[in-house]
């Protein structure tokens, strides 16, 4: 069994947010105008989080790109009344958006800021929805989305493998993100492989895990700046 | 096809994922914009050229029903292998913006009123042709002025070859970019007007003085795939990243160390560690015998002494001097210089400072040899595209071309373009002033400093055509506007080069037939030469601009070099055949070349030479020039004979006013935004992570600064200079100097779609007109401004 996980290289991120604009577009993400903006309605299944520290001119400031963890231990699967998000077989945490109630117990469980509730029904100007990619389902308003580590490019690759009478090889399934990224610096495979490149990387001496303490068990490891 | 919501559930462990339906599954807002030349719901991936900025990125763009809904990048693209930048994806939303112009608009109300009538492409090239007729008919053809922006390849051939047979001399390329590249030092130090690449993924030291690399580089794409690459692509050694800059940027965060300066002052910084270096003995001696002139002081025919480099900067810049100016340490400068000499292979480079202040950091890049190197200042070679034959001019074009140039070019140093001249000379009418004017990806109006200085050269133009496919604050003022083609729907070349140094050339290829009734401007432009007929309708002997294209390739099919772009292990096998004088494409005629051009995106030819001293050094010397003598030759007369004056030199920009304005005004650029693409969401929604600002225009102030003048994070404050002032929100960030405010460009637009009207604010309307004399450009960073609660 595959147990997919992220590694994210901060010695190399530009900090580009191509991995952002890529998501928007892979997800059909709802377009948030400057009013909802300001009102911090916005929905980014992976943003860069500022860490500013100390004061000038002895400053340093980390922008981490942080999509969903895909705990182990997932806080926010457990506070969900109607099993609308669990974890599944894979290690995804999984949302159904059709199951969601809308009670956003899971958007104040989550420790990481990472799911998102919809306020208003997602709309698109006519002379864009055809634009809209056909393989991701649109949001409703009253429910909550996440990152689902592009679940459905998973499906697709499944699928082809299976049609093509082979085993999933790792090159076969990419989230958008990932695929995107200019410098390299982000990873994706299986955890389970000991010898799949994020698992090997998962173990360098530069990784870590944000909120390590609480005990989530993230799968998404980053490797910090410097030597 | 229909599907219960059960079914949904069990078909993907529901991820609220429906899986590729096609056709039947989605109720679409408007039918598909082109033919179905595909089954429903089948995909193809098309390769073409991102447009969206100078990156030259390949782009796959995925077609479902004659609708583009994704882009990712072209694995077999050179310039990007597969990878892109935030802007790349987002030409989604500028094919698709709701605001396009849909059509050619003549104005009916006043100029900037927004009152337009639809009319169509005939009538418009009627009415143009009438124009452009009647001006020759008047023997003014020289009063034609088509001022062009940031673009590449043939288009700006054919335009000049327009104005040639037309008449007129003035094509004005309006580029301005403090953070555009620095030419002016190339040309200072190897007499190159050209482009330059520098090979950072082999660099090992990298000391940057303001240059926006992970910011707004001029070529995105090239600085961020690069910085993985320089970081962590080579076992056991990691790039050194020192920025230098007035304001912690996003490069500035990413560098291993961010060293505060005082605005404007890197030059003197250069300088400083150029004298530190050489005091020390530290730099490469061996190069700078061999490959410069005047580091030593040198007598010239008339048996005159002149003072070199080597003396003049050590009596000039010791580091008290450039500490005290610049605010940084003398330690710090100390450091800095060894830290640079001897981690080899090093590169300095800057931004689009004044020309001897660049001059000043391409020294360094001198000092330690970084020319012509691995991991140092390239030149690539040129694509060899067909020329255009020569063509015949009647006397009318003849007499026009013989007329000054409105912005009196031939007499600037570096032969670059004027911009500022051109509107100035508009205004004063002397030497004349222009009849009709041509706006071809150029927004002065916004993307130049002190647009009202333009608006006013406008209001002396009688008849002014805008060719952008977006209504843009210079558009609005037109009286006729000719929609281009997005960059995803024309035909075009785009040809560039690696950070290596080696050529490519990507190829534009329209991915869905036009959705709104545009034209591209190439196909106008050779119609409006028809309509005009005689000479200059034979000088255009194409059917359209694809024609034009093929025309251009056929020299590089005959030029036997490179190849269609292919796999990365291809180059080794391209180099080590032709390096044996063999060549063995993947194509055996014009029309398989072409096939494949468009199946894998370009052309590229692998191979950079190293050490062809002609192509390096085109200075009068041959060699790498520390006294700029091919400056000289031009500036003798206006200068005097000051050897300072041809030396790396700092120019103090006079503060004024302190008193009243107490802040000095730093613009600085986005990745998202760089004076276009701002109609388009998912970029305003990424403005400046470091602050989680979308959508807006803000200030960042030093916080102990802000608390001084009473000012809270997220109040609303003008910001006031002698020449205007703006609202927007203060943003209180550790990473601002005290004394310095640091403002982004990209919004502020007064007209356009929803998305870009009225958003924020434009923050070169608080610069003034202060020009540099050698550039004709305004000066970076001599603006104070005050700050005061809204």
């Amino acid at each position: 069994m595959h147990r997919w996980g992220m590694v994210i290289d901060l010695d190399k991120c530009t900090a580009c947010q191509t991995c952002v604009v890529a998501c928007l577009a892979e997800n059909n993400i709802a377009l948030i105008g400057p009013e909802e903006s300001a009102k911090g309605r916005t929905i980014h299944w992976i943003e860069l989080v500022p860490y500013i520290q100390g004061e000038y001119p002895h400053v340093k400031v980390r922008l981490i790109p942080r999509p969903c963890m895909h705990c182990d231990h997932p806080p926010c699967t457990k506070v969900c009344p109607v099993y609308a998000t669990y974890l599944n077989e894979e290690g995804i945490v999984a949302q159904i958006n059709y199951r969601c109630i809308g009670c956003r117990y899971c958007t104040t469980a989550c420790p990481y800021t990472v799911k998102y509730f919809n306020w208003y029904e997602p709309r698109w100007p006519d002379e864009m929805r055809g634009a809209l990619n056909r393989d991701v389902s649109i949001r409703t308003k009253g429910v909550v989305e996440k990152c689902t580590f592009c679940h459905h490019r998973l499906l697709k690759a499944r699928e082809k493998a299976k049609a093509e009478g082979r085993d999933l090889l790792p090159e076969d399934y990419v989230p958008a993100c990932v695929e995107a990224c200019p410098s390299g610096a982000m990873y994706f495979g299986d955890l389970n492989d000991p010898f799949s490149t994020v698992s090997q990387l998962s173990r360098e001496r530069r990784a870590f895990r944000l909120m390590e303490d609480l005990g989530t068990e993230p799968k998404v490891y980053y490797l910090s700046e410097g030597m | 096809m229909k599907l219960s919501r059960r079914d949904f559930l069990k078909m993907g462990g529901g991820i609220g994922v429906g899986i590729a339906l096609g056709g039947g599954f989605w109720k679409w807002g408007q039918p598909p914009p082109s033919s179905k030349l595909l089954p429903p719901g089948i995909e193809k991936w098309v390769p073409t050229v991102c447009g969206q900025c100078l990156g030259g990125c390949g782009i796959l763009v995925r077609m479902i029903d004659g609708w583009a809904t994704n882009i990712i990048g072209n694995p077999l693209h050179p310039i990007n292998r597969g990878a892109l930048c935030p802007k790349g994806i987002a030409a989604l939303q500028g094919l698709y913006d709701p605001d396009r112009i849909r059509s050619p608009l003549k104005r009916i109300g006043k100029r900037g009123e927004g009152r337009w009538q639809p009319i169509s492409w005939k009538e418009a090239i009627q009415e143009i042709s009438n124009q452009l007729r009647e001006l020759r008919e008047n023997g003014e053809p020289h009063k034609l002025v088509v001022l062009g922006g940031r673009y590449r390849g043939l288009m700006r051939l054919l335009w000049e070859r327009f104005l040639e047979v037309y008449g007129s001399p003035n094509y004005i390329d309006n580029q301005f970019r403090w953070d555009g590249i620095p030419m002016e030092g190339l040309f200072l130090t190897q007499g190159i007007h050209t482009l330059f690449t520098f090979d950072f993924e082999n660099v090992k030291y990298l000391l940057s003085f303001s240059a926006p690399l992970l910011d707004s580089y001029w070529f995105p794409i090239h600085a961020l795939k690069a910085f993985g690459q320089f970081r962590r692509g080579r076992t056991g050694q990691r790039g050194r990243l020192v920025q230098i800059e007035p304001r912690l940027s996003i490069t500035g965060m990413k560098a291993d160390e961010w060293i505060p300066i005082q605005p404007g002052t890197e030059g003197i910084l250069a300088l400083g560690i150029a004298h530190m270096i050489i005091k020390e003995g530290l730099y490469d001696k061996e190069f700078v015998l061999k490959n410069t002139f005047g580091f030593e002081n040198w007598v010239d025919s008339k048996e005159q002494t002149h003072i070199g480099f080597h003396d003049f900067v050590l009596s000039e810049f010791p580091p008290q001097r450039v500490s005290s100016k610049t605010g940084i340490p003398i330690d710090t400068i100390i450091r800095l210089s060894r830290e640079f000499a001897t981690n080899q292979p090093s590169l300095a480079i800057g931004y689009r400072d004044r020309p001897f202040h660049q001059m000043a950091v391409w020294a360094l890049n001198g000092l330690v040899g970084a020319i012509d190197r691995r991991g140092g200042i390239l030149i690539p070679k040129s694509i060899p595209f067909q020329p255009f034959p020569s063509p015949s001019k009647d006397r009318a074009a003849r007499k026009g071309l013989e007329r000054k140039r409105i912005d009196e070019v031939r007499e600037s140093p570096f032969g670059i373009d004027q911009p500022y001249l051109f509107a100035k000379n508009s205004i004063s009418g002397i030497p004349y002033r222009p009849k009709i004017l041509f706006l071809y990806y150029s927004n002065p109006f916004f993307s130049n400093p002190c647009p009202e200085f333009f608006q006013r050269a406008f209001d002396q133009i009688p008849f002014i055509v805008s060719f952008s496919p977006y209504m843009d604050d210079t558009t609005q003022y037109v009286d006729l506007i000719l929609p281009d083609h997005t960059p995803l729907e024309r035909w075009q070349d785009d040809p560039l080069f690696l950070n290596n140094g080696f050529p490519v050339l990507g190829i534009r290829q329209p991915v869905t037939p036009p959705i709104h009734q545009t034209r591209a401007t190439g196909d106008v432009l050779i119609d409006l030469a028809r309509s005009l007929g005689g000479e200059i309708e034979k000088a255009f002997p194409w059917k359209d601009f694809k024609e034009v294209l093929l025309y251009g390739l056929k020299g590089i099919y005959e030029s036997r070099r490179g190849d269609v772009f292919g796999l990365e292990y291809d180059e080794a096998w391209i180099r080590m055949l032709q390096r044996g004088g063999w060549w063995d494409p993947s194509y055996k005629s014009f029309e398989e070349f072409w096939e494949l051009l468009l199946e894998k995106g370009g052309w590229w030819d692998p191979i950079y030479e190293f050490g062809e001293r002609e192509r390096i050094y085109k200075t009068p010397s041959k060699k790498f020039e520390f006294y700029s003598q091919g400056i000289k030759g031009v500036l003798l007369s206006s200068k005097g004979e000051e050897d300072s004056s041809f030396l790396p030199h700092w120019e103090e920009s006079v503060p004024k006013e302190e008193e009243k304005y107490p802040f000095i005004l730093n613009i600085f650029k986005t990745m998202a935004l760089d004076g276009r693409n701002a109609n388009q969401p998912w970029l305003q929604g990424i403005l400046g992570p470091h602050l989680f600002e979308k959508w807006a225009t803000w200030v960042e102030i030093n916080p102990i600064t802000a608390s001084k003048y009473d000012i809270s994070d997220g109040d609303w404050v003008w910001v006031e200079s002698p020449h205007g002032k703006i609202k927007v929100k203060a943003r209180l960030y550790q990473g601002a100097m005290p004394h310095v405010v640091n403002i982004p460009f990209g919004n502020g637009h007064r007209t356009g779609g929803r998305w870009s009207k009225k958003i924020g604010e434009n923050p070169y309307r608080l610069l003034g007109l202060e020009l540099d004399s050698l550039t004709g450009q305004p000066i970076h960073g001599n603006t104070r401004v005050k700050i005061y609660k809204a």
